[in-house]
């Protein structure tokens, strides 16, 4: 009978008390799983946002307009590589409370500032050569089945044709995947020349410029030199990096990041506490058995090891069954929230991280049991009932 | 009847008593039982206080007016021609014989939150004066009204709490021009305090809007003048635009961004909820082992099944009360009035304070009694169904 058979036989001693044990740790690692990948999605645009990427908007706020031609002037900027501007377009299909994430772009500019947008060469050549060609992302082209050569008809709850009409239609001329940032792959771009001959009003006004660099090292002082460009004119900038827009814009939805945190910590302080306390007792339990034990020569630190190799078997156990079962659900649930895309998923380092608190919650819990059971006074042990 | 009840006021009562002997263990339960309330609460509050800021803030007897189709303020645009046609429209109240009409522009300028120190979406109303008369309820707490044609403004008392920068006397600069905050008010803690006000003519010639407005908002003579209203703009062909009561359109905005919030909620809590019933389980199954010679003793001098089975879940039941009751306190204490904002479907921020009601305390506690039930009466079956002589003889 060796160690490994010992630390079986004494969680299968009472197999219920383990299951519950195992539900409990199961549901935190669950939650902590399914929130924490929830949580990189959300944020997940703060991070693939290229570092060398630069956003310029209005200094009211990013709702207001610039001239489009503070495009060309940001491209004199020395150290500016590619650059080129977006509106929002406010566009939906045929459900007005399902929104598209569509932007009116400059389609040859917009792809090589973002290199990491992908289509077939046939399909970009026909995006850049049809004025109302759309090119849309993989995730929102799966959601409503457009496939390229469609005509669609798309809505603005912002904008008005110059015709009256409220209806714009588009051929699908791309659909487009993005490796660096899977969120990207929901949006939908038109193109701004479109745009500008049939909108009511807004013409040749941009809500953003977005523009690379040649390095992120002059980043700062390429931000303050954009800046300083438009001092004292009609519409003032600021700029920053994407990474930091995209953190702003995300924390305007509130602390999304701190919710999460109380709520994995309550569920974490929960099984702390049964588990604790189910450790102690069951080692209480088997007060005698160790006393026997240890008249039978078995040392103080074998013993303390096989209680701490119980409490850990058990959490990481469960806390694998919970992350496994985390990494199903927010698979199904990625396919119905539109944003996320592939963004949602079970990652490495939210699997190992998870693996690491059920070691932790594993030598926490084992602590007293197996320090009392190490002390443990043999005559004490026998004697007691 | 009367022997069997009791039979269970003495077993519950005996079993009740001797909780402190399972310390540990029945502490465990109740502190799970008492986070996952005090989730719950929480996520509920939060909804709650977000509908409210938006629902208490619609009047009956207010119309507004959007483009046809646009739903939200910021989606609409209401021109000028449009303004005047609808001064004539029956069912406006009037003061000093001028109908109160008020036509507004609604434009977003950054705020810095004082949580977070990033730059937020703030909503900048320009409004008429009629505007600020035709809201009953508001009141300047501090300093004083906007004067038209100035570059003055008044700020939400919630603007002021929330974000940097906009206390009385403060100026504030947008692109070009230079404001003046000259006053500060108050709407019980409404939307409206997420807002800040400037005259409207300014705010046109400030943000080159002229002649453009996103709404139209006007004071009707009584809540039952809106049939009448709403039948002269639908008749006439220039205006096309949407109207309906102030609190029909502020309680769809809330019904629309609150029930994500309360959606989020009660899943969390059932999950967490199923942890703990695992928890109180354990708790139960162990209390009734430790039990085992009290429980056969007390069924060989006459004491019936029933007893006993209710009198462990009686057990149950009292440490899922006393969780229930401690998470409640314990939320209330934490997050009611809690200050916090996000983002409206005006892409503006909404500041609210999270609301604990009897009713919500009510839900929270009935989630902790059926965890408490689940948890007491497996163990109670085991209870009663133990063997006298095995248990007495076992020793």
């Amino acid at each position: 009978m060796n160690q490994a058979m010992l630390v079986a036989k004494n969680l299968g001693r009472r197999k219920l008390r383990t299951f519950l044990m195992l539900v409990a740790i199961f549901i935190a690692f669950f939650l902590y799983g399914a929130l924490e990948c929830f949580n990189r999605a959300f944020h997940s645009s703060e991070n693939a946002a290229s570092a060398e990427r630069l956003v310029t908007v209005n200094r009211i706020n990013f709702t207001m307009p610039l001239p489009v031609n503070y495009a060309g002037r940001v491209q004199q900027v020395p150290g500016v590589r590619a650059v080129t501007y977006q509106s929002w377009f406010g566009g939906y299909y045929k459900d007005q409370r399902e929104p598209l994430f569509m932007m009116a772009v400059d389609p040859a500019t917009y792809l090589a500032v973002y290199p990491s947008v992908q289509m077939p060469a046939e399909q970009r050549r026909a995006w850049l050569a049809n004025r109302t060609g759309l090119a849309v992302g993989k995730t929102t082209a799966a959601k409503y089945g457009w496939k390229v050569g469609d005509r669609i008809p798309i809505s603005s709850n912002v904008y008005m044709k110059k015709d009256g009409g409220r209806a714009w239609e588009f051929d699908v001329s791309a659909v487009f995947s993005d490796p660096d940032d899977s969120a990207r792959e929901g949006l939908v771009l038109m193109g701004h020349d479109y745009f500008d001959e049939t909108v009511t009003f807004g013409r040749d006004q941009v809500n953003m410029i977005v523009f690379s660099t040649s390095s992120t090292k002059q980043n700062d002082a390429i931000a303050k030199a954009v800046d300083a460009l438009f001092a004292n004119s009609e519409a003032e900038t600021t700029t920053d990096t994407a990474a930091a827009f995209n953190r702003a814009f995300a924390a305007q939805f509130g602390n999304i990041a701190l919710i999460i945190t109380l709520v994995v910590a309550t569920a974490f302080a929960a099984i702390l506490m049964i588990v604790g306390n189910t450790m102690v007792m069951s080692v209480r339990e088997r007060t005698r058995e160790i006393g026997v034990l240890k008249t039978l020569g078995f040392r103080s630190s074998t013993i303390l090891g096989q209680i701490l190799a119980e409490s850990l078997l058990l959490a990481v156990v469960g806390a694998v069954l919970g992350l496994g079962a985390a990494d199903g659900v927010i698979l199904v649930a990625g396919k119905f929230l539109q944003g996320f895309g592939s963004n949602l998923q079970m990652t490495a380092a939210v699997f190992l991280g998870g693996v690491g608190w059920a070691v932790l919650l594993g030598l926490v819990t084992g602590a007293v049991p197996a320090w009392s059971g190490m002390r443990l006074q043999i005559a004490t042990a026998l004697g007691r009932r | 009847m009367g022997r069997i009840l009791r039979q269970i006021a003495a077993i519950a009562s005996m079993n009740i008593r001797s909780i402190p002997q399972r310390l540990w263990m029945s502490l465990s339960t109740v502190v799970a039982i008492a986070l996952v309330v005090a989730v719950l609460l929480a996520f509920l509050a939060m909804g709650n206080g977000f509908r409210q800021a938006q629902s208490s803030a619609g009047a009956a007897d207010i119309a507004i007016m959007l483009r046809d189709g646009a739903q939200t303020e910021i989606n609409s645009a209401v021109t000028r021609e449009q303004a005047d046609i609808v001064e004539e429209a029956p069912g406006i109240a009037r003061q000093n014989g001028r109908p109160l009409v008020s036509a507004e522009l609604y434009v977003i300028v950054d705020g810095v939150s004082r949580s977070s120190h990033l730059r937020a979406n703030l909503p900048l109303r320009g409004l008429p004066l009629a505007g600020v008369a035709l809201r009953h309820n508001v009141r300047i707490a501090e300093g004083r009204l906007f004067q038209t044609g100035t570059n003055e403004i008044v700020v939400g008392r919630s603007v002021t709490r929330e974000f940097e920068g906009f206390d009385l006397g403060k100026t504030l600069r947008l692109g070009q021009s230079v404001w003046t905050i000259v006053g500060v008010f108050e709407d019980g803690g409404t939307v409206r305090e997420s807002e800040l006000w400037g005259d409207v003519g300014v705010v046109q010639s400030v943000f080159k809007r002229s002649n453009f407005f996103q709404t139209i908002r006007v004071r009707l003579a009584s809540a039952s003048a809106l049939p009448a209203l709403k039948a002269y703009v639908d008749g006439d062909p220039r205006l096309k635009l949407a109207v309906e009561s102030e609190a029909e359109y502020f309680s769809e905005q809330a019904r629309q961004s609150s029930d994500l919030i309360q959606k989020l909620g009660w899943p969390l809590a059932i999950i967490m909820a199923i942890g703990a019933l695992a928890g109180a389980l354990n708790t139960m199954y162990s209390s009734v082992a430790s039990r085992g010679t009290e429980i056969a003793t007390l069924r060989a001098i006459g004491f019936g099944r029933i007893p006993t089975f209710v009198g462990t879940l009686a057990e149950a039941l009292t440490l899922a009360v006393i969780g229930g009751v401690v998470g409640i306190l314990a939320a209330t204490l934490l997050f009611q009035g809690y200050s916090a904002s996000t983002l409206s479907s005006n892409f503006t921020q909404v500041v609210f304070t999270f609301k604990v009601t009897p009713a919500l305390c009510g839900s929270a506690l009935v989630l902790a009694l059926i965890v408490g039930v689940i948890g007491g009466i497996f163990p109670a079956f085991r209870a009663a169904r133990q063997p006298i002589v095995g248990m007495l003889g076992e020793q």
